[in-house]
């Protein structure tokens, strides 16, 4: 346990010490407060009753860019500095190594779900805000962000280079979100289902709606822990390989 | 400490160690000598549970690398080849990192990386950023994580690469200082290197064993070429003419400096030619000054045993 926490820290301190954290928190904040601004001004001149949800549902869209960024470097900079050598002849266990880098991950997430509340905060003082559904939506939120930091935390093991590993997590994240587009696309077809099934902002408007519905939550939460195994695999692969 | 048998390890296409075996006693300094690509970084990631191996097994202070991996990650320190840091933290912060990842307690962490820094002679680099460190002191921090736990097993991959001369001595040393403690397994491609610290080294030739033993072992089984040198002071194409008159005599090399020859006699089938040498040069009047066995330097054994393998047995 301790192991794992200071590897969690010593990859928070990567995020953090450096400017890194906060260079990508500050673009998300100008592009989603950007977005929020339009939102309200749009309430304000359609005389429409403010709403928390679009700006829920921009902030998808910010967290698939976040994505690639935070998760590219998470196991490829590891890999193609040699460092990976070095934890991995530490008596660390490969689970325990990818959870804490998922871990480290899923904090940084937070931290920008965190300051984007702030938004929550000025719509409440121009109309009434659904606490527990904007709550839920939140819910909603992580985990979406959980599956895409784990689908790029899992590409990233596969690759040796940041960039390859972030163009890649980059190009499975849009897929995810866009699935429905494409499903709608497919009707009739054998893959519209499959399409509108895997697509994450689908899976997301429960949430929004303030439902959290068991389907779903089994759905992310599994998806999270198979790209989770399936890192793990990749890591040990070096052993049998 | 170290027991490795029939070790295996291919990649498709290369076998990078080929049926290794053998033991390294408790306490012992051993150095892995090969030229590039002998297989040395393979055996040593596969002792330190990096990479499995394809057959065959390692033991390591009784424990399976393969079966018990966690238990010989424990008990060993290793410096990789690449010694990859963490190059954003200060030296300590890093060091403590480690002695973390290594479930030290807090109270043995201060003191176990203390010690380490001591020991290394970087205790007045501690604030020191990685980065901003020579590639020598990079080495020692390196160093510094391998006994940090205080292994009983330390495993050195190419301490030495790329150093200026003066920083390869305080590593030498350290690793001699290393050797009262620990169980000590380092590689490198210098011979004279691992010559001065080892108690006994491995020679490997194409993921083989081509010699083990002390360094006298080897230089004796591999060094004597069965030649005589002779330095001999007088006129020297009579000299030579009275050396070529003693039977036995296969060829004889010249070279002069002035008054003074250097012979190197080529026996017939290996017989021993000091003798009749003497005697040849005592009776014509010429002064020897020095007479013996050529020895090939250990460098010279090295690049033969590694260059073609078998040729020169084992020890």
């Amino acid at each position: 346990m301790r192991n794992f926490i200071a590897l969690t820290r010593r990859e928070l301190g990567v995020y953090f010490v450096s400017p890194m954290a906060y260079i990508i928190l500050t673009a998300m904040l100008v592009l989603s407060g950007q977005m929020f601004v339009q939102y309200m001004t749009n309430y304000a001149a359609n005389q429409l009753p403010v709403d928390y949800r679009e700006t829920l549902q921009w902030l998808i869209m910010v967290i698939v860019l976040t994505c690639p960024l935070v998760t590219m470097r998470l196991i490829a900079e590891e890999r193609s500095k040699g460092t990976l050598e070095i934890i991995l002849t530490a008596p660390i266990s490969d689970a325990a190594f990818v959870l804490a880098k998922f871990a480290a991950s899923i904090v940084l997430l937070l931290s920008l779900l965190v300051l984007t509340v702030g938004y929550l905060i000025i719509i409440s003082h121009y109309g009434p805000v659904d606490v527990g559904a904007a709550a839920c939506g939140y819910l909603g939120l992580l985990l979406v962000g959980g599956v895409l930091y784990s689908a790029g935390l899992f590409i990233s093991s596969l690759c040796s280079s940041q960039i390859t590993a972030g163009v890649l997590t980059f190009a499975l994240a849009t897929l995810l979100i866009m699935a429905n587009i494409l499903s709608s696309r497919a009707e009739g077809s054998f893959w519209a289902p499959i399409l509108a099934f895997v697509d994450l902002s689908l899976n997301f408007n429960d949430f929004l709606k303030g439902v959290v519905d068991r389907t779903r939550l089994v759905y992310l939460l599994s998806v999270i822990a198979f790209f989770l195994f399936l890192t793990t695999r990749v890591v040990e692969s070096r052993r049998w390989r | 400490m170290i027991d490795v048998s029939n070790l295996t390890k291919t990649y498709p296409g290369v076998v990078a160690v080929d049926d290794l075996s053998f033991q390294v006693g408790k306490g012992e300094i051993v150095g892995f000598l090969g030229p590039n690509g002998a297989g040395k970084s393979t055996t040593m990631r596969i002792l330190t549970c990096f990479i499995a191996p394809t057959s065959g097994s390692a033991k390591l202070a009784g424990f399976d690398v393969v079966e018990q991996s966690m238990e010989v990650r424990r008990r060993v320190g290793y410096l990789p080849e690449s010694n990859a840091l963490y190059t954003e933290m200060r030296v300590e912060e890093y060091l403590l990192f480690r002695a973390r990842l290594r479930n030290l307690s807090g109270a043995e962490r201060a003191s176990r990386v203390g010690e380490a820094l001591e020991k290394v002679r970087l205790t007045e680099r501690r604030r020191s950023i990685i980065a901003h460190l020579s590639k020598g002191l990079r080495q020692r921090v390196g160093i510094a994580d391998a006994i940090l736990h205080r292994p009983e097993i330390v495993i050195l991959d190419e301490p030495t690469i790329g150093l200026d001369p003066t920083q390869v001595r305080e590593v030498r040393e350290l690793i001699r200082g290393l050797g009262e403690a620990h169980t000590v397994l380092f590689s490198s491609h210098i011979l004279s290197e691992v010559e001065k610290i080892c108690g006994r080294v491995l020679i490997l030739s194409k993921g083989k064993v081509a010699a083990f033993g002390t360094p006298e072992e080897i230089a004796n089984q591999l060094m004597k070429t069965g030649n005589v040198r002779l330095e001999v002071r007088g006129e020297g194409r009579k000299i030579k003419e009275t050396l070529e008159a003693v039977a036995g005599v296969a060829r004889i090399l010249w070279s002069s400096k002035g008054e003074m020859h250097t012979y190197v006699v080529e026996p017939k089938d290996g017989q021993d030619l000091r003798p009749a040498l003497l005697r040849a040069c005592m009776s014509g009047g010429y002064e020897v000054y020095e007479l013996g066995y050529e020895r090939r330097t250990l460098e010279e054994a090295f690049t033969m045993l590694t260059e073609a393998p078998g040729k020169g047995g084992g020890a």
